[in-house]
């Protein structure tokens, strides 16, 4: 029988390994995750906020989803997923190896970074991907926590890794040079995604994704996470609990299909929405925001959560002494004059039309993503 | 089928060949090694051949000065050595080169290059 406890993730999995014990350690809370051992040696982890081998070979089109389906159903069961596509000839045994092993220090970094979360240890859970790798407890401890400092050393501001993704309207710096990375996840940012969505949806390594959005926001390219919008991570990570810590040895695993259909509802039921692309109410909000991660400590002013339209007109007589040449003071204290939008029209939802269309547009990009 | 564990035993097997790891160059972590590290340390190596790696590939006007001309491969000398970082290009994602030391007196600089060049390859060539 499983026994739920609350401590830290890291511990246990150095105990459970010391005592050779095989099984899965399912770590709770968010994003969570859960890391599998045979014999005291790590085989392999999973969490919501990393793309498992799965996603990652069939959103960047190495496998067709249909190949990595049918290796699924024939695998699972023996828990032989990954041996059955090096032996029919889908994947080379360096591909899989190295695939394992980068989704396994990506989820663990997940799972594992939490100073305390509930924990369980699954005692003989065998995960369907099989004995592919094995690694040390110890060493994916150490390579965790190596993780988090890294993070902290580009910016001290872990709100940045589940907080919904949105790009600055305007930025803090005359000019920008951004990696290939980078601009992925600024073009698939719009304000909805979650970091976790953004590296499902990619395919892209979760830890890869949240470096990136930490150096972006570091220099200011992304909004500020508002408090109002935690309740983004919240939402993505409840949904797919039950998954990401399967309870059964032959649990059947999220197909990349699942993993955009277990996602859209969420959103789907989402409000207020914005239109991408469109210039909306609140736009000026954002340039407020925008310029709230160049205050030296790197923590956000605290007036940055709560302004609304409304509430940026102080701040309009302030911030031109403060800030920089390229700062300009925000729009909406000048059209105040003669135009200044009415709380309620500003909190409006946007017309219905336009909420199909951002489906529409959401279930097209998801039916790209599964090819 | 060559894994992992394999291709860095042909890699020590390269004339000169010191040691040998693949090193994921966004986390500077050494996914694989063998053989010796310089400063007997393949976690600092490995977090060495990751900067030279980010500072050739994000910081340098060299690479991507025209579209598709990625970076193959980085050569350092030293007196002593040669330092050969071969990127590892799969189709999934992943950040990852190959990284081999060379006695520079006993290595053959062409000769390793072709080698690990195979190498990188055949890890994930179908």
């Amino acid at each position: 029988m499983p026994s739920s406890t609350t401590a830290a993730p890291g511990r246990l999995l150095t105990q459970a390994a010391g005592e050779r014990r095989t099984g899965a350690l399912v770590v709770g809370g968010h994003p969570g995750g859960s890391v599998y051992l045979i014999e005291g040696m790590v085989a392999y982890a999973e969490s919501p906020a990393a793309p498992g081998v799965g996603e990652l070979l069939t959103a960047s089109g190495r496998l067709a989803g249909r190949t990595w389906q049918a290796a699924l159903d024939a695998g699972t069961s023996q828990a032989q997923v990954g041996r059955m596509l090096v032996d029919q000839g889908h994947l080379t045994q360096g591909e899989l190896e190295l695939c394992v092993l980068g989704a396994t220090y990506d989820a663990a970094f997940f799972a594992l970074s939490p100073a305390s979360a509930p924990v369980d240890f699954l005692d003989g859970a065998v995960h369907w991907m099989g004995a592919v790798v094995r690694v040390d407890a110890d060493a994916l401890n150490r390579e965790s926590r190596r993780r988090a400092r890294m993070l902290d050393e580009i910016l001290p501001d872990s709100r940045v890794d589940s907080a919904p993704v949105t790009p600055a309207a305007r930025l803090p710096v005359g000019r920008v040079t951004l990696t290939a990375l980078q601009w992925e996840l600024l073009v698939h940012a719009d304000g909805q995604r979650t970091p976790a969505d953004l590296a499902q949806l990619l395919g892209r390594a979760g830890y890869a994704t949240v470096q990136e959005l930490r150096r972006m926001a570091a220099i200011g390219l992304l909004r500020a996470p508002v408090a109002g919008e935690r309740a983004g991570p919240v939402r993505l990570t409840a949904v797919p609990t039950p998954d990401a810590a399967p309870p059964k040895p032959a649990a059947t695993p999220p197909s990349p299909g699942a993993e955009s259909r277990r996602r859209d509802p969420p959103r789907g039921t989402a409000s207020p929405r914005r239109i991408p692309g469109s210039r909306s109410p609140d736009e000026p909000r954002a340039e407020v925001h925008a310029v709230a991660p160049l205050s030296p400590t790197g923590t956000l002013s605290p007036t940055g959560t709560t302004l609304g339209p409304t509430g940026t007109e102080p701040t309009g007589d302030t911030r031109p002494e403060t800030t920089g040449p390229v700062q300009r003071p925000p729009r909406l204290a000048r059209r105040k004059p003669g135009a200044g939008i009415p709380k309620d029209v500003a909190a409006e939802p946007p017309p219905p039309h336009g909420t199909d269309e951002v489906l529409l547009k959401r279930i097209r990009t998801a039916l790209r993503a599964l090819r | 089928m060559p894994g992992v564990d394999h291709c860095l035993q042909e890699a020590m097997a390269i004339p000169g060949a010191v040691g040998a790891s693949i090193v994921d160059y966004t986390t500077g972590f050494p996914v694989a090694t063998t053989g010796s590290a310089p400063n007997a340390d393949h976690d600092a190596a490995a977090a060495g051949t990751a900067s030279v790696v980010q500072a050739a590939t994000d910081r340098s006007m060299i690479v991507s000065a025209v579209p598709n001309d990625l970076l193959e491969d980085l050569i350092i000398t030293t007196a002593g050595g040669y330092h050969l970082l071969r990127l590892v290009q799969t189709d999934f994602d992943s950040r990852l080169v190959l990284y081999v030391w060379l006695d520079r007196s006993l290595g053959n600089l062409a000769v390793a290059r072709r080698r690990m060049q195979k190498l990188a390859d055949e890890l994930v060539a179908t």
